[in-house]
Parts: structure tokens; sequence; C-alpha cells
């Protein structure tokens, strides 16, 4: 492609790249705001934000944020990313130029990318971001000096504040108009001879590639997706007729450009003793202390749990009352027709299924993002590394494992910073045993049956305590399978730590919140479409059956009523039940029924368990639909409802004791989402991996809910 | 005033508090990837402390601070 086609096909293109903890994704909000999305880099599954943005003459911007990276030779696959994009003219997110965002406080560690990136020919600027921490510090930073050192415009911003935004498009604009003639500056870095000959041999392969880029290839050759076997062929030979040495050639690499841009750096800026870091320091003393620090967390997590389980009553029970309103207004206002069962049975059982679940949502969200944003994330890491090591996990994994509590989906997709394929598909397999948000509804359902809400200790909530319990659960047989799977799986692969720690910072409210917006709109319309799509084909299922079965179990209702002497409304609602046991799904449910017969469960709880393996909230959706069409009540909740279920033939509770247990073991270790198998086989690639995960789930599930209902019954 | 450790010693037989400068890596892949984080040849590193569980190490390089497994700081050999 030319460059000519390349800039009437698309809007001017620039990527935002710099080292992990630069502040890129606040300098990314601060451009884009809410004009932003996430989708994948082709192939994989690496998270490409993409964000339009203005410059001063309205040209409209492209911005493409790259994952944080280190250097162009890459440890994860968020690395390898960037340097198979970058290294490729003809890839289709190749930016026409690119934003790299440096922490001015600490540049002589953040600038190596800089000067690779430079080597590449992509116009760059380099923005010198935190210039509000700079400021308070004392940091001076000479713009002109630095921008005549590396050859590149500079220009100072601050993604928390805003500061200096503008700045930064009135430099993109002119970067723009001059896209067309200015030619790219020298190579930062001067190869030796030996290192020359491979990476000009290396640079012929590849049409269109620059020196840098050939080098690029020499080192990375046997990974880079766009290369063909032919090519690759070409490149061994090379490789091995100079005598080329991958390591060697790295390393003279990484110190020439250091020896070089260290000078410019100590010239331009000054720095005096930060005085941001003390007060870190003094917070780490007690934060990874090695006794009070995983004291600490786990306050912090049961903190996090008790704030789910209790702050998110209020605005849930607003949603619920709001939607048991509405539907009350439809049948009072709609004539009974299948219009009015669709709408209230259906459409806004659905709905309102959906939207329930958006306050425990965005508060887990909004607290973990905040510990993120913090930097209290990566200590954890830290402190958690050698222990997660034992179970064949990464540090990082805790940050998967955690986030797995509001949703597998996320928490999976996380997993892409653990370098090490091994520990990142041991995490990818156990996450989904952690309990996540999907399980709430079924939880809360279940545990205000069978515990009662007292407070205990005068501070704790004792449903709060048993939700707690639920979650250990997940977490225990999560941590045992991993130490199985630890033993099972084999790998030659080397596995790092090797995680900076940055200094804590207040949080950026404005990321916080973004993150929060986006794990919410995610779930509405990702989670939230098969949702209703499954509330609507359960009312059907659910409201029809074979035509025979329906009318003679009318008949027979009538018959039992008249028998029983039952009053008009006892009559309604047999004959309802009778009518859903004769449908499509009380088909369905009986069918299976001898199989879940000795976990407790019966044909109604067969029928959720059947729907809710598209997504485990259904669970609660279809318990609602099936009772709100087994009674003319239908605005009580589902918990009450299931409360009042008596069993047709001894008049007792149908869900008892070990019934509910039972049903609540099962939702902890069954693999009860479609959605969580879709990203596992797009993370690993295979179906393979998801089948694993899917049967070894169901196999626990089915096992843990065996045993405890036949102690417990 | 803190120790400091004797030359040819690795990172990883040092305790909380003492510091030492980056001679060269034992192991070359751990080696191309400190470097690429900043971890060079003539860095000042001092271990802060070490981590709960028996686990990592707390290191300061130059002016900022890295967690490393104990492989990871066993891969440094100082001056």
């Amino acid at each position: 492609m030319e460059d000519g086609t390349r800039q009437i096909t698309r809007p001017f293109t620039v990527a935002l790249l710099g080292n992990p903890n630069c502040g890129k994704s606040s300098v990314f909000n601060q451009l884009t705001g809410l004009r932003q999305k996430v989708g994948n880099f082709p192939g994989v599954t690496v998270d490409k934000k993409l964000g339009k943005t203005a410059l001063p003459d309205n040209t409209e911007v492209q911005i493409v944020d790259f994952p944080g990276t280190y250097s162009f030779y890459p440890t994860s696959l968020d690395e390898r990313i960037v340097v198979q994009t970058l290294s490729n003219p003809f890839d289709e997110n190749y930016p026409d130029a690119a934003v790299y965002i440096a922490d001015v406080t600490r540049l002589e560690k953040h600038l190596l990318l800089l000067t690779q990136l430079r080597d590449l020919g992509v116009p760059v600027i380099l923005a010198l971001n935190m210039a509000d921490v700079a400021d308070r510090e004392g940091v001076e930073a000479d713009i002109a000096s630095l921008s005549r050192g590396l050859e590149v415009p500079v220009v100072k911003l601050s993604g928390r504040t805003g500061f200096g935004i503008e700045g930064l498009k009135r430099e993109l604009q002119r970067l723009h108009s001059e896209l067309s003639f200015k030619k790219p500056p020298p190579l930062f870095y001067t190869p030796d001879e030996a290192i020359l000959a491979t990476a000009e041999a290396a640079r012929e392969i590849v049409p269109g590639a620059n020196l840098y880029q050939g080098l690029l290839v020499a080192h990375h050759y046997a990974w880079l997706p766009f290369l063909t076997d032919a090519q690759r062929r070409l490149v061994a030979d090379i490789i091995q007729r100079n005598r080329f040495e991958p390591l060697r050639s790295q390393v003279d690499e990484t110190m020439q450009r250091y020896d070089r841009f260290t000078p410019i750096v100590r010239r331009a800026i000054r720095t005096p003793l930060p005085a941001g870091r003390r007060v870190t320091d003094r917070l780490d003393e007690l934060l990874t202390h090695s006794v009070a620090g995983p004291v600490i967390f786990f306050a912090l997590m049961l903190l996090i749990f008790q704030a789910i389980y209790t702050w998110a009553t209020y605005p849930m029970d607003l949603i619920e009352a709001f939607f048991g309103l509405a539907g009350t207004l439809v049948q009072e206002n709609l004539p009974q027709s299948w219009f009015s069962g669709l709408l209230t049975d259906g459409i806004l059982a659905g709905l309102g299924g959906i939207l329930v679940f958006i306050p425990q949502i965005a508060i887990l969200f909004f607290l973990v993002s905040l510990l993120e944003e913090i930097g209290y994330m990566a200590r954890a890491a830290y402190m958690f590394d050698r222990l997660m090591q034992y179970f064949g996990l990464n540090g990082r994994s805790i940050v998967a494992l955690i986030s797995g509590g509001a949703c597998a989906i996320p928490a999976i997709m996380s997993t892409r910073t653990i370098g090490n394929w091994r520990e990142r598909l041991i995490t990818i397999l156990v996450t989904p045993l952690i309990s996540c948000s999907a399980r709430i509804p079924v939880y809360t359902v279940l545990i205000g049956f069978v515990v009662p809400p007292k407070i205990v200790g005068g501070l704790f909530n004792l449903q709060g305590l048993a939700f707690m319990g639920l979650y250990l659960l997940g977490l225990a047989a999560a941590l045992l399978s991993a130490l199985v799977f630890k033993w099972i799986l084999k790998t030659r692969e080397h596995s790092y730590l090797m995680l900076e720690l940055p200094e804590y910072r207040v949080p950026v409210m404005r990321n916080v919140l973004l993150t929060v917006w986006e794990k919410v709109r995610s779930f509405v319309w990702e989670a939230g479409r098969i949702i209703m799509a499954i509330s609507i084909v359960l009312w059907v299922l659910a409201s029809y059956g074979p035509k025979a079965d329906m009318d003679a179990a009318r008949q027979q209702a009538l018959v039992q009523a008249r028998e029983q002497q039952l009053g008009e409304t006892e009559t309604e609602n047999l004959i309802a039940a009778r009518r859903i046991e004769a449908s499509y799904a009380g088909h369905i449910g009986k069918f299976i029924e001898p199989a879940i017969r000795p976990l407790g469960f019966d044909w109604k709880i067969g029928i959720a368990l059947v729907t809710s393996f598209a997504a485990r909230e259904v669970f609660v959706g279809t318990m609602a639909t099936i009772y709100s069409i087994g009674s003319a009540d239908d605005e009580y909740s589902v918990r009450d409802r299931m409360a009042q279920e008596r069993n047709p033939i001894t008049g007792k509770p149908a869900y008892t004791l070990a019934a509910s247990l039972s049903l609540l073991i099962f939702y902890v270790f069954a693999m009860q989402c479609m959605s969580t198998l879709a990203v596992v086989r797009r993370e690993t690639k295979s179906w393979k991996w998801p089948l694993v995960q899917f049967a070894y789930m169901s196999g626990l599930a089915y096992l843990g809910s065996l045993l405890t209902y036949q102690l417990l019954a | 005033m803190v120790a400091i450790i004797a030359g040819g010693k690795h990172l990883s037989e040092a305790k909380p508090g003492m510091a030492g400068v980056v001679s060269h890596y034992v192991d070359d892949q751990a080696g191309s990837k400190l470097m690429s984080m900043g971890v060079l040849p003539g860095s000042h590193v001092i271990v802060v402390r070490k981590a709960p569980f028996g686990g990592g190490w707390y290191v300061k390089v130059d002016n900022f601070y890295l967690a490393l497994r104990k492989e990871e700081a066993a891969s440094i050999v100082l001056q």
C-alpha cells in the first residue's frame, strides 16, 4: 500500500506508546473522553483501545492506544503486538505518526523505546507526562535542549489535569502538515559492521522495511506473523551466514542507546530528590510488610465484598421496584394477550434481570480500578507472587483472580500481561471458579432463603458472611485445581515477575469512572443481549407446548380444583402450574430430572440449569419467568415466590435447606457461562482448553452437589 | 549507612538494606528483560525488603523500584 492510498482510505492515525506506568491511559482518556471503544488486534485478543479526537483545524484523528511496552525485545504477548505491528509497514494498525508518553520524573528510564520507535521512521512526538507532579517536586525540563538532542518534537503535559493536551494537538497538526515531505532523522543507534550486515540483508527480504525494521526482523523472524515461510528461511540463512548473535546484538543496541540519551537527559532535566517517593516508602513499609501487608490486603477484600453486598442493595431495590411497577402497569392497562405476556414476562423480566446487576458490577469495578490507579495492585502482585508460584500461577494472576470476582471474561483477558504461557493458561482455566457477579443473583436468592439476615459481632451481616464463605469456597477450588494443572501441564518456557512498583498516586477519578462505564456497558450489551434473548425464548418455551398436553393439563387442573374445592385464585394458580408443566420448557426439565434428582433438584430447577448454560444470571430470570407464569400475582420477587413454593404432594416447602445448599454448591463450581467458554477459546486459540475447562468444572459441580444433598437430606 | 555488598556476589545474596552496583547478568534472557526495564550494568541497586511467604525482592534501582523473584535477583551479578 502506498502512503497516498492509506491517507484516502482511513483517517490520520496516531499510535499512543510508552512504558507501563507512564500514565498513557490518562492521556488517552484526556484526548478521547467517551469517544473511545475497545477492540482486538487481529488474530489475538490483546485489547486495542481506539478513540477519536479533533485537531485545532478540525482534522479528525484516530488514536490507537497500544499496550505499555519497555522495548522492542518483547517478553509478553502485549509487547509482541507492539513489535509485530510497528515492524510491518503494511499492518492495518501501522500508524501515520506516534505520540510517545514518558514520565518526566523518571525520564532516564523511559526513553529506550522512544529511540527505538524513532529509528523505525515513524514520525514521533515525545510527550513529557506528569508535568503537574514535576512542577510540585521542582523538576525542571529544558524542552528545547531535549528536542535538539533526541531530534524529535517535545511537549509537556499532564494526563491527570489535562494541562498541555491542546499543545499536543497543535504539535500533531504541525506534524500532520509536514507528513508528506519531512524526512526522518538519521538512526539514533549505529550498529557495528557485523550487525549492520545482518540488518541490511534482512531488510531486503521485507519490502518497504528500513534498516532498523530489518534488524528487528532478524531478531524476531521466528514468531513475526507477517513473514512467509520462505521469508523465514531466507532470514535464517542470513543469520547463519553472518554468525548473528541476537543477545549480543541486543545488549550492544541497548547500551549504545542508553549511553547516547542519558547525557541528553541529564543536560535537559534537573531533578531534586523526589518527595513523593518518601511518602510511598513509608506507605510500603506498612502495605508490603510481611505480616501487616497480607492482613491489610484481606481486610481490603473483605471491605469490598461487604460494600457490594450492602451498598448495592439500595439501587437494586429501586430497580426491582421500578420493574415490578412497570409490569403491573402493563398488565392493568393492556388487554390480556400474547403481546402483554411477552412484554411483562419476556421483555420486562429480561430487562429487569440485566439492569439489576449494574450496581454490583459498578461498585466492584470502581473499587478494583481505584486500587489499580493508586498503584496498590502491583504491590498485591509482589506480595503474592511466591504464593501464586506455589500453585503454578504468577504474581499477576492475583489481579485476574480478583477481577474474576466481577466477571471471568475481563479477568481472563487481563491474563495477557502474564508472559509465561503455562502460568497464563492455568490462570485462565481456574479463574471461572472464582465467584463472579453473575453468581451474585443466584447466591442472593438462595442465601436470602437459607441464612437469616442477622447482624453478628455488631458489624457483619450474617448473609454477607455466608456470601464471603461461598467466595472463599470458589477461591479454594480455584487454587486446588491450579495445583492439579501445575502437576499435569509441563513447559520449558521462562517465567518472570520483574514488576515495576510505581509511586502511590492520588487516583484520577476520570480514569476510574471510564473503566466502570466500559465494564457496565460491555455487561449490558454483551451479556445483556444473551439474557434478553434467552428471556424471550424462555417465555415462548414456558407459554407454549404440544396442544394436546396443554389442553389435558387444563382439564386435569379443573378436575383437581373441583375435588379439593379450591377458590378462584388457587384454581388459577393450579392451572398455570399444570400448564407450565405441560409446556415445552416443562418437557425439557422433566427429561433431565432423573439425572439431577440425586442432587435434590426438581424439573423447574432443571429448566433453569439448562437455560443458565448461556449465563448464570439467567437462572434468576428463568425462575422469575417460570413463577410469574405459574402464579397469578407475578409482582412478587423470585425469592418471595420460591419461599411460597410448596411441594404439590407433601405441602412442605419445595426448597429445603439441603436442596438450596446443593444448588448453591452447584453454582459455585459449574461452568455455566457460554461467553466465558468463547473467550477462553479465543485466548487459547483452540477448543481443547474450553472443553477441558467445561468438563472439569461440571464434574466438580455435580460431585459437590451430590455430596451436599446426600449428606444433608 | 547502607552496607555495600562484596564484588562478584549475586543480588540474591544481599540482605535488606544492602546496596551494590550491577556488573553483568548470569542468565541471558533475564538480563535482556532487566536491561529493557532499565536495570543496566552500572545501575545502583538497594535491597529494600523481602516479600512475605518467603517471596520476592523489593529492590530500588537508581530512581525506580522493582519487584524481583529470587531467581531474577540471582541473575544479577554485582561489581
